[in-house]
């Protein structure tokens, strides 16, 4: 492997968050190696998707140091407009909520952020977004509305959004905690094959399935601290703490 | 400190006229919004006809209609009854529609529950849905109380010697150019400052006590 | 009950020629003012707090002043600050203001009625917070806004029957004088309440429509 590959795609370094008096991440550590998948699961409330807004910034961690695909933001100091549009670009991000715009058809939610963000033109943007609306299987919905879509198929939609800007590394927050099991399944399928394809992914969920077939690591977080971490296996077989051991309870018996 | 003094002195003219039309309405606006509520089709088309029609008409027109066109030539009004008069009548038609509402907001559930215990209807309508369709209300009341007090000013026009018609007299006569307009315009925004504060606190008060 | 309708025909010309007024003026400040109110509405929430301060400052000076103050002020107020406006300049100025400064409270309820997680999509995107403002939360918080502006259309509407106090020759001010050559008020006012009417019902039934299709789609 090339020096290049070596470099991890994700670092978190002893990451600390609080709003207000709350503190929701404590002095959390976290490297996600290029093409890895790691999910990270827990209880409701424990910090994840606070974590997880750290690595894009859409949260500043108060203390700790955040590296994205060799970019490192500094606690505390200020980030250019600049180099955070930057960053953002190399993270795509996909909500529990879908977060599509209602006012545009769905083939403008894809096109729109790569011709804002990448300067793409029109035509450009559209022969992309079509082709990713393909890999998703949603080319014959590229003229409606998200309104007219199901949540499966509006949080496939916000997959092909973010994947069209070319990211290095997608964040997924609960993709399918809002979604009917049925329609579920067909965004955890797109999920398969993206990391089947080599992309590093971060991804807070409750689908244990999902976490022991396709990542290669689980962390488990509770109260805002890593319980756990390490192979499926391990930590979803025998979970050495007995915190992480009912959590696993809970979830596995439903 | 003489144009204050002659602004000032608008200020009680003012606040009757705006109290005055308030509670005209708010008695005029029962039956309409009865109306509107009734099971009877044709006196529902009614109160919605005159709802649309007292709120379809500028408030100086009504004046107009009421001060030159009735006073003129059947009842002689001094300017400050037809004023009013015709404040209370428009006052009537946007707080009906605010009772209308009010009303509607109560959960029908509250209708069905209180029938189940065996109450009759006017005795539902009077103890159960009006006092929680009045707190459903009260807020709009206010706002709408500050709008009135603000739309007083066109009593002016026919020659009610509140606020403005002062200041534009004083600004008139003194040439003391803008500043009565400025003073006019601070008494205005001080004498709603309080109800609107007033309806921002009950709003967020009373809507929590209501059954949904 | 002819002879009604014969002088209501007379005086039909010059109170339509009225109306024609009202409805420009209604026209020329909404134009100017709506857009000066969403700048308002957008620089109510900016993040500089001199800037919010100022821009809440002149939206509750534009509400809290009556509309007639606000006429006279700029008609007989301003020249003596040396700048003289003709009369339909001075009712499209201060009907603008009004209007900024309520269009302004609206379309911030609509701007904040975007739901907070398609900025933070459009954040996460990496589009500047000027693109997330042009392309995701105006075009949608104006929509939200429109059967409220348009309510609010048919009440500025209303309000230019005010400007014939400063001797703008609209519908109201058409029928005043019709009334003081022929001492029919009550004949010439009740046709220039009809022709309101005329403007105002169906104006208010486009309102309610819109609001139900919006509310359908939304
Ligand atoms: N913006 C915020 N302001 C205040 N508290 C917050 C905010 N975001 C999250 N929290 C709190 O932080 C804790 C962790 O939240 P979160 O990261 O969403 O947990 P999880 O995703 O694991 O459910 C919760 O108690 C939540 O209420
Ligand atoms: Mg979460």
């Amino acid at each position: 492997m090339s020096a290049v590959a070596q470099e991890p795609a994700v670092v978190l370094d002893r990451i600390h968050k609080q709003f207000g008096d709350l503190v929701v991440v404590r002095d959390v550590s976290l490297t996600v190696a290029r093409g890895e998948v790691v999910a990270i699961i827990g209880p409701s409330g424990s910090g994840k998707s606070t974590l997880l807004r750290c690595i894009n910034l859409l949260e500043r961690a108060d203390s700790g140091r955040v590296e994205v695909v060799g970019r490192a933001v500094e606690p505390g100091a200020g980030v250019a407009g600049r180099d955070l549009a930057a960053l953002r670009r190399s993270v795509g991000m996909v909500f529990q909520s879908f977060n599509l715009f209602p006012h545009m058809t769905v083939l403008r939610n894809v096109s729109l952020p790569q011709e804002r963000v990448l300067g793409r033109s029109r035509a450009e943007a559209d022969a992309r977004s079509r082709q990713l609306l393909e890999r998703v299987g949603l080319a014959a919905k590229a003229d409606t509305y998200p309104s007219r879509c199901s949540g499966g198929q509006q949080q496939r939609v916000a997959i092909a959004r973010a994947l069209a800007l070319d990211p290095e590394v997608m964040l997924f927050d609960e993709p399918t905690s809002a979604l009917d099991p049925e329609l579920g399944l067909e965004v955890l399928a797109v999920m398969r094959e993206l990391a089947a394809d080599g992309m590093t992914m971060v991804v807070v969920t409750h689908e244990i399935h999902f976490a022991a077939d396709v990542a290669d690591r689980v962390v488990v977080m509770a109260d805002g601290a890593v319980l756990e971490e390490g192979t499926p296996e391990q930590v979803l077989r025998s979970p050495s703490t007995e915190r992480a051991r009912r959590f696993l309870s809970a979830v596995v018996d439903r | 400190m003489e144009v204050l003094e002659a602004v000032l002195l608008g200020v009680p003219v003012t606040l009757l006229v705006t109290v005055a039309a308030l509670a005209l309405g708010a008695v005029l606006a029962v039956p309409l919004a009865a109306a509107r509520r009734s099971r009877v089709v044709p006196l529902r088309w009614l109160g919605r006809v005159v709802i649309d029609v007292v709120r379809g008409i500028p408030p100086v027109v009504w004046l107009f209609l009421i001060f030159f066109g009735l006073g003129r030539d059947l009842i002689r009004l001094e300017p400050i009854e037809a004023g009013i008069i015709g404040l209370g009548v428009i006052s009537a038609g946007y707080l009906a529609e605010i009772y209308r509402g009010g009303l509607s907001a109560v959960h029908a559930g509250q209708w069905e529950a209180a029938s189940a215990l065996g109450m009759g209807g006017t005795d539902t309508l009077v103890r159960v849905v009006a006092p929680q369709a009045f707190r459903v209300s009260l807020p709009a009341v206010t706002t709408y109380a500050i709008s009135l007090l603000k739309d007083s000013t066109i009593v002016s026009a026919i020659g009610v010697s509140e606020i403005l018609f002062r200041a534009t007299q004083s600004a008139r006569s003194t040439g003391a150019g803008l500043t009565p307009f400025f003073v006019a315009a601070a008494v205005y925004i001080l004498l709603s400052a309080p109800l609107a504060w007033l309806s921002r606190g009950l709003d967020a008060r009373l809507r929590a006590r209501v059954a949904r | 009950m002819t002879g009604l309708l014969t002088s209501w025909g007379e005086w039909l010309p010059r109170l339509l020629e009225g109306l024609v007024t009202s409805v420009e003026l209604t026209a020329a400040s909404l134009l100017l003012g709506i857009p000066l109110g969403l700048v308002l509405a957008l620089l109510s929430s900016s993040r500089t707090r001199a800037v919010r301060w100022a821009a809440i400052a002149l939206v509750e000076i534009g509400r809290g002043t009556p509309a007639l103050v606000m006429l006279q002020f700029v008609y007989y107020g301003l020249p003596s600050a040396g700048l003289s406006l003709t009369a339909f300049v001075s009712a499209v100025a201060a009907l603008s203001l009004t209007t900024a400064g309520y269009t302004s409270e609206i379309l911030r309820g609509g701007l904040q009625a975007v739901p907070a997680g398609e900025t933070e999509a459009a954040g996460a995107l990496g589009m500047s917070h000027r693109d997330t403002l042009r392309f995701v939360v105006v075009p949608q918080g104006v929509r939200i806004a429109l059967p409220s502006l348009m309510g609010f259309a048919i009440l500025i509407f209303q309000a230019t029957s005010l400007t014939f106090t400063i001797s703008v020759v609209e519908l109201l001010s058409q029928a005043y004088s019709i009334g003081a050559a022929t001492f029919r008020y009550l004949d010439v006012l009740v046709l220039a309440g009809l022709l309101y009417l005329a403007v105002t019902i169906p104006a208010g039934l486009l309102t309610n429509r819109t609001e139900r299709r919006l509310s359908r789609h939304l």
